[in-house]
């Protein structure tokens, strides 16, 4: 099945004279791990907000173009179903928190008392993110009081207890620490473990090039680069872009800029080890 | 304004959640109307005495519940502040014919230091009943209470968001004076010095209490906030025991009898 | 010159956020903070600009106590870039914002002008000198706050986490800020996640951990020591753990020293 598919989408916000989105046209499978980056105002937060049916329900402009998520054009989605079907995590941990309630458990049940789940089935799922994420020390305290990086694990909790099948994540790690980046990044593989689809916003490649599985780079509105992780990464290309390429694929570039290329370019540590032991080792003999 | 017990365990959101008093445990809307019952009495009953008996109740009510230091301490300003002005205000500006303190036009009468009276009691034990159910009653509660009688979600989000946004002014406020002293801006001297800095971030920290609320509500139509169909609640409330409604009826018998009382001038 | 000696910080709750530490940056230094977020990073900078006060020792800018001096006298010599550009940004357009602090201290109306555009095309948000800061997007309100900063020509300058969010032209015009402010011998202290951005643009490291620093020195004395990263929970990054991995060499960090290091 495919989890969203865009045919020369074009979108310009209400009182924007340049378009967000200036023809897009992209596939994304489900139960993938689909990584988009790009420079801050590629269009990656607008196609956010479409797959989430934010565009055209609460942000006005004009769209042009076919846009289905699940199957079903979007514009025959129902804002509501949609809100069920895909659940979304924003960057700005200030305003996803409700603020009316007094307990993080609590908060994090608010969307499960919207979709009307019964009582002890809410606790079971609340307690099982609480452990999922390692919120247990700050289960009691008030939302209000806690820090940006604790807000924004949160609001993850929150939107992950709701169980939905598709989640559209816009830069979750932008205030946590690289320990922190890490665990939501473990978090998310375990949920595309368990069958949803992601479509993940980030700029930390170096994680991406190792939970994604595809990756898209946006540029101006457009789609400029999309594929496996590994061929896009891997993509000198990318840097045009804005991109910056997991440490040890810049290594492998510099490395053969300075005349010692090595067999293959890698995106990941472990690959990269390989690699230039191989190098050393052919060296050697 | 919340002060149960901290829940450090869901096991205590599988019964209902009780603030561990058993009148702070009363449906809020069982506190609304008596209280509101009870501050009838007081206006209703001609003369000082019985707004200053009602205000003695709440606080003993106050008392109680366990909240009594904090309400007194709050009721104490009010009367000083407040009542004491208005007293003085009604006594000087009320003419009367037996004068007690020859002052011209401002001369203070028995009729104007009556009036005072009644008229500085009466107010306060309105604000004393206003008080004391922000005192006793968690909002959070409240707003429960009125979900299950139907009231919108909606308009439960309107009332919790505005004391939320109340309490982040404050400290909105405080990141604000912070930002000025790191700008190099003196906040720490006298009023003028003080006033200089914090009046032209004024407007902005009205402002940001009021900003990203198309996020804002973006984020909570991702909880599906705008969902059909029924909603269920974590929090239980205390069942509302039976002697509940009879104190209920119990106070608007007597807010009946003061009003009734005061129209037949009983007293 | 910016020094804490012996600094201890206890919120009044009793939590204590900063426990003895002892940090000597001369002016002119550039200087990373790393650590876990609690780790009291935020704390101990907001005792350089004396926004909070020790609970015991000694802070000293510039060989003079900030003892008894109040944070706006202090602020005049150490400019702090906070986290959350928002909790600093309130003007209706990024002009008057930038121009605030010389209005308030009556500078001349030509030298204000002169310093807010130089301010504006460093920080590079010249185009959006009009704008109200509300309408940009986050990443580039925070260079409207470095900008309001920078325009008061302070000789220390502190950056809380500034790299969070940015894109690669981002960070891109960040470290030439941080070049500009090291030619004219400003000191610069940043907080910062970002472990390429440090190995990128700093030589002196110093890493905290539960309120005190566990190493205060160059990169390979910070990411080439497994005890120190691990008290301070940090990750050593890819360059650097491939070089220990392959033996080649103590020192080797950057992915500089990596290429230079693999015959």
């Amino acid at each position: 099945m495919v989890l969203a598919s865009l045919r020369d989408v074009r979108f310009t916000y209400a009182y924007a004279d340049r378009s967000a989105l200036d023809g897009v046209t992209l596939e994304l499978a489900s139960g993938g791990l689909h990584g988009v980056v790009g420079l801050n105002a590629s269009g990656k937060s607008t196609l956010c907000a479409l797959l989430r049916g934010i565009i055209p329900h609460f942000h006005t402009g004009q769209l042009t173009g076919e846009v289905e998520v699940l199957g079903r054009p979007l514009l025959e989605w129902e804002p509501a179903d949609l809100s069920r079907a895909v659940g979304c995590v924003f960057d700005n941990p200030f305003t996803q928190i409700s603020g009316i309630r007094d307990t993080v458990f609590e908060e994090i049940a608010l969307g499960l008392e919207n979709l009307g789940t019964p009582r002890d089935e809410m606790i079971e799922r609340i307690e099982r993110v609480v452990e999922q994420i390692g919120l247990q020390a700050i289960v009691a305290k008030n939302p209000n009081d806690l820090s940006g990086g604790q807000r924004q694990k949160v609001a993850f909790a929150s939107i992950i207890a709701m169980d939905a099948d598709v989640m559209i994540i816009d830069e979750p790690t932008s205030q946590l620490d690289p320990e922190a980046s890490e665990a939501v990044f473990q978090i998310i593989a375990d949920l595309k473990a368990r069958g949803k689809s992601i479509v993940l916003v980030e700029h930390k490649t170096d994680l991406l090039a190792t939970y994604a599985d595809t990756i898209t780079v946006l540029s101006e509105g457009r789609v400029a680069l999309t594929g496996p992780t590994r061929d896009v990464l891997s993509d000198p290309r990318i840097l045009e872009f804005g991109v910056r390429p997991p440490d040890v694929t810049e290594l492998a570039w510099r490395l053969a800029d300075a005349g010692k290329p090595l067999g293959s370019t890698p995106i990941t540590s472990a690959e990269a080890q390989a690699a230039v032991r191989q190098r050393l080792e052919k060296r050697a003999s | 304004m919340s002060t149960r017990p901290p829940l450090t365990t869901a096991g205590d959101y599988r019964r209902p959640v009780t603030l561990g008093n058993p009148i702070l445990d009363l449906n809020p809307i069982t506190m609304l109307l008596s209280i509101t019952f009870v501050a009838v009495v007081a206006v209703a009953v001609d003369g000082w005495v019985a707004p200053v008996v009602v205000a003695a109740v709440f606080v003993l009510l106050a008392f109680l519940a366990g909240k009594g230091r904090t309400y007194l301490v709050l009721i104490l300003k009010l009367w000083l502040v407040v009542g004491l002005l208005l007293f003085v205000l009604r006594a000087l500006l009320i003419k009367g014919e037996t004068v007690w303190i020859p002052l011209g036009p401002i001369a203070v009468t028995e009729e104007g230091v009556l009036d005072g009276l009644r008229f500085s009691t009466v107010v306060m034990a309105i604000c004393g009943a206003v008080t004391l159910f922000f005192t006793l009653v968690p909002m959070r509660r409240f707003t429960l209470a009125l979900e299950r009688l139907g009231v919108s979600p909606r308009a439960s989000y309107v009332v919790l968001a505005s004391f939320q946004a109340i309490t982040d002014l404050g400290t909105t406020a405080r990141a604000v004076m912070d930002a000025q002293k790191a700008r190099g801006i003196e906040t720490e001297g006298n009023l003028l010095v003080r006033a200089k800095a914090f009046f032209p971030v004024l407007a902005p920290v009205f402002l940001s209490a009021m900003s990203a609320t198309e996020e804002r509500a973006i984020a909570l139509d991702a909880r599906a906030f705008n969902a059909h169909g029924p909603r269920t609640s974590l929090v239980l409330l205390p069942p509302t025991a039976a002697g509940e409604r009879v104190v209920v009826v119990l106070c608007a018998l007597l807010a009946a009898a003061a009003i009734t009382g005061g129209v037949l001038g009983w007293f | 010159m910016i020094e804490l000696r012996d600094v201890r910080f206890t919120y009044p709750d009793g939590s204590t956020a900063v426990a003895g530490v002892d940090l000597s940056i001369a002016s002119g230094e550039r200087v990373a903070i790393v650590g876990q977020n609690g780790a009291g990073k935020t704390t101990t900078v907001k005792l350089m600009n004396a926004l909070l006060t020790p609970t015991a020792g000694e802070v000293l800018i510039d060989g003079v106590s900030t003892a008894g001096r109040t944070t706006a006298q202090v602020a005049r010599s150490v400019g702090y870039v906070f986290q959350n550009p928002d909790d600093q940004l309130f003007s209706a357009d990024v002009r008057s914002e930038i121009a605030f602090l010389p209005r308030y201290l009556k500078w001349p109306d030509d030298m204000i002008t002169e310093r807010v555009e130089q301010a504006a095309a460093l920080a590079g948000i010249t185009d959006h000198l009009d704008t109200n800061p509300k309408d940009l997007p986050s990443a580039v309100r925070k260079f409207v706050a470095i900008a309001a900063v920078l325009v008061s020509g302070c000789s220390h300058v502190i950056l809380d986490e500034p790299t969070a969010g940015l894109d690669t032209r981002g960070l891109d015009l960040l470290t030439g800020i941080l070049d500009s402010l090291e030619r004219d011998g400003v000191t610069v202290v940043t907080i910062t996640h970002d472990m390429r951005f440090v190995t990128d643009a700093f030589t002196r490291v110093v890493a905290m951990a539960q309120g005190r620093i566990v190493a205060d020195g160059e990169l390979a004395d910070v990411f080439g020591d497994d005890d120190v990263l691990a008290q301070a929970r940090l990750k050593r990054p890819d360059p650097a753990q491939l070089a220990r991995d392959l033996r080649l060499g103590d020192r080797v960090v950057t992915i500089d020293d990596v290429v230079a290091a693999i015959p």
